[in-house]
């Protein structure tokens, strides 16, 4: 398929008139029409009902559009960058992260996005899942990285980046400090401290706590005061593996790893990406995590030894 | 683990279970077309069914005939490589000429017969100081899995959201009947590609000289065609010599 009509395509598409959209791509009206019907033959069907006045996308075209639309952001994000670049524009990117993902995490992937784009400003944003994706609505941030998050709507883009378990933080001087791991009856009579808005509470009452509820102790959303909290003795934290942790702090995994959940990124679709979120999506969907995550990064990785062929 | 999930269909599966084809050992020192013809006697009567069909669909709709050819300005692009680290075009060309390889995936043997090839070739590509980069439309640890499973040192470039393949003008939707025979072989190119939409490119291989001129194009619809090592090297030798 071409650029253009693919660029024709999506102008038909936000536009629903073929005399507008020509308009905004700058061609003749018969030239529009015919790229979205080369466009068509193509993908293998209609992707536009045209009757009369009234111009709609049809399932197919619904089906293909936000594909289309993130594969053009991502080519035109290439051109705009040069411009960029040449100007030395400030180029603004905002990221949320819940709660519970650590800044840590997307340091790496900055710094390797600022080698290519030289004006970048990262703004870093704290908030729970719901929250982020509202704020990605809106505008407000151009990407997110969560934990599970129920319900993400259909606008939203949404890739698994990688899986991680959750295991118990404490003091040194904790009764269970020196174990190898902490066990269900454990875990069960010791004091925890509750992390508001944790995304994987309904995983870990499931898992560890299917009759009554936890002993809670203190509570906050903050995992550093969390962290604080459990140093001076007040209870066990159960936190995700990749979360950096006060020097003071043991780790302990959790009999069985129970619990774990996926660390996702979050973009709106159909949104214009600026060279600095076009490279950030890139560079994390290819990132190898395992580096933050050593105990399970990405899926179990195996080789066949031979290969067979298949068309 | 965690419990198996169902994400809703506009959501990728993040796991895939299949692994990627490894090449057999000792077939370094073969051509490509020798290792094709191999390839082709072990083709199942529902695999040449399937490439068949896709081959006959690509022809009837003339997708190759939107690539960009000889004399093109090769467009820019800015992509991950396996391992997460960016790499621009005009960096890629800066030295010397720069040899793209658009191939399907870790999953199919035609492509990792063809790398196979390229890695033995690869000392040669940089002894006519000339940049090798194959690109994927896989995504994750996909292309990671790959150069590990197959020991290769080249440059495999993630064209994530596929806009490179598109900008060349090899990209092309995945026909349902293709769709079918390779779900039905396990390969989940959702996952591969976190794309809901199947997209592949048809194998084409580019020269590149340093002003982001298109020297050499090979773009072949029958994905179990591909243009020999030697072949491009006498290609990066012939636009030298014009140049």
């Amino acid at each position: 398929m071409e650029l253009h009509q693919v660029r024709y395509f999506l102008a038909v598409a936000s536009t629903l008139n073929f005399t507008r959209a020509a308009e905004q791509c700058n061609v003749t009206q018969p030239a529009l029409t015919k790229g979205v019907q080369k466009l068509e033959q193509e993908l293998g069907g209609q992707l536009l009902y045209r009757e009369r006045q009234l111009t709609q996308l049809t399932d197919l075209g619904k089906e293909v559009l936000p594909m289309l639309e993130r594969t053009l952001a991502s080519a035109e994000a290439v051109r705009r960058r040069a411009k960029e670049f040449q100007r030395k524009e400030v180029a603004p990117l905002k990221i949320g992260l819940a709660p519970t993902i650590s800044a840590s995490l997307v340091l790496d992937p900055i710094a390797e996005i600022a080698r290519f784009v030289p004006g970048l400003q990262v703004e870093l944003r704290e908030g729970a899942a719901e929250k982020l994706v509202d704020l990605l609505l809106e505008g407000e941030i151009n990407a997110a990285v969560v934990g599970d998050v129920r319900d993400i709507p259909p606008r939203i883009d949404d890739w698994s980046l990688f899986e991680e378990r959750y295991v118990a933080v404490l003091a040194p001087t904790h009764k269970l400090a020196n174990r190898p791991s902490i066990g269900i009856d454990d875990l069960q009579e010791t004091v925890l401290l509750d992390r508001s808005g944790c995304d994987v509470a309904p995983k870990i009452k499931r898992s560890y706590f299917p009759e009554q509820p936890p002993r809670f102790g203190h509570c906050s959303g903050h995992d550093l005061h969390l962290q604080h909290m459990a140093a001076a003795g007040f209870g066990v934290i159960l936190a995700p593996e990749h979360m950096p942790r006060l020097p003071m702090l043991k780790t302990i995994p959790l009999e069985g790893d129970q619990v774990s959940r996926e660390v996702r990124l979050l973009a709106v679709q159909g949104r214009r990406y600026s060279p600095a979120l076009d490279a950030f999506v890139k560079v994390a969907r290819l990132r190898d995590w395992s580096i933050e995550v050593r105990h399970r990064g990405t899926p179990q990785e195996t080789f066949s030894e031979v290969a067979s062929a298949s068309a | 683990m965690t419990a198996t999930r169902t994400p809703p269909a506009n959501h990728f599966q993040p796991i895939d279970p299949q692994s990627d084809a490894s090449p057999r050992p000792n077939q370094i020192d073969k051509t490509f077309a020798q290792i094709r013809s191999e390839l082709l006697a072990t083709f199942s009567p529902a695999d040449w069914e399937s490439y068949n069909h896709l081959v006959g669909w690509l022809r009837d709709t003339g997708v190759a005939s939107y690539a960009l050819n000889v004399g093109d300005t090769a467009p820019d692009f800015l992509l991950p490589d396996a391992d997460g680290r960016l790499h621009s075009s005009e960096q890629l060309r800066r030295n010397g000429p720069l040899v793209l390889s658009f191939f399907r995936g870790g999953w199919c043997p035609f492509c990792t017969a063809e790398l196979c090839a390229l890695q033995a070739a690869k000392d040669e590509f940089e002894n006519l100081g000339a940049t090798l980069a194959v690109v994927t439309p896989e995504t994750r640890h996909f292309p990671r899995q790959l150069k590990q499973s197959l020991g290769l040192e080249l440059k495999v470039l993630s064209d994530v959201d596929y806009a490179v393949a598109m900008s060349y003008g090899v990209l092309f939707r995945v026909p349902d009947e293709t769709k079918a025979h390779y779900s039905g072989l396990g390969f989940d190119f959702g996952a591969r590609h976190g794309s809901p939409v199947w997209m592949l490119p048809i194998p084409a291989t580019y020269v590149i000289d340093t002003d982001g001129r298109i020297r050499s194009a090979f773009v072949e619809p029958d994905f179990t065609v591909r243009e020999e090592p030697a072949q491009i090297l006498s290609s990066l030798r012939r636009a030298a010599s014009t140049s």
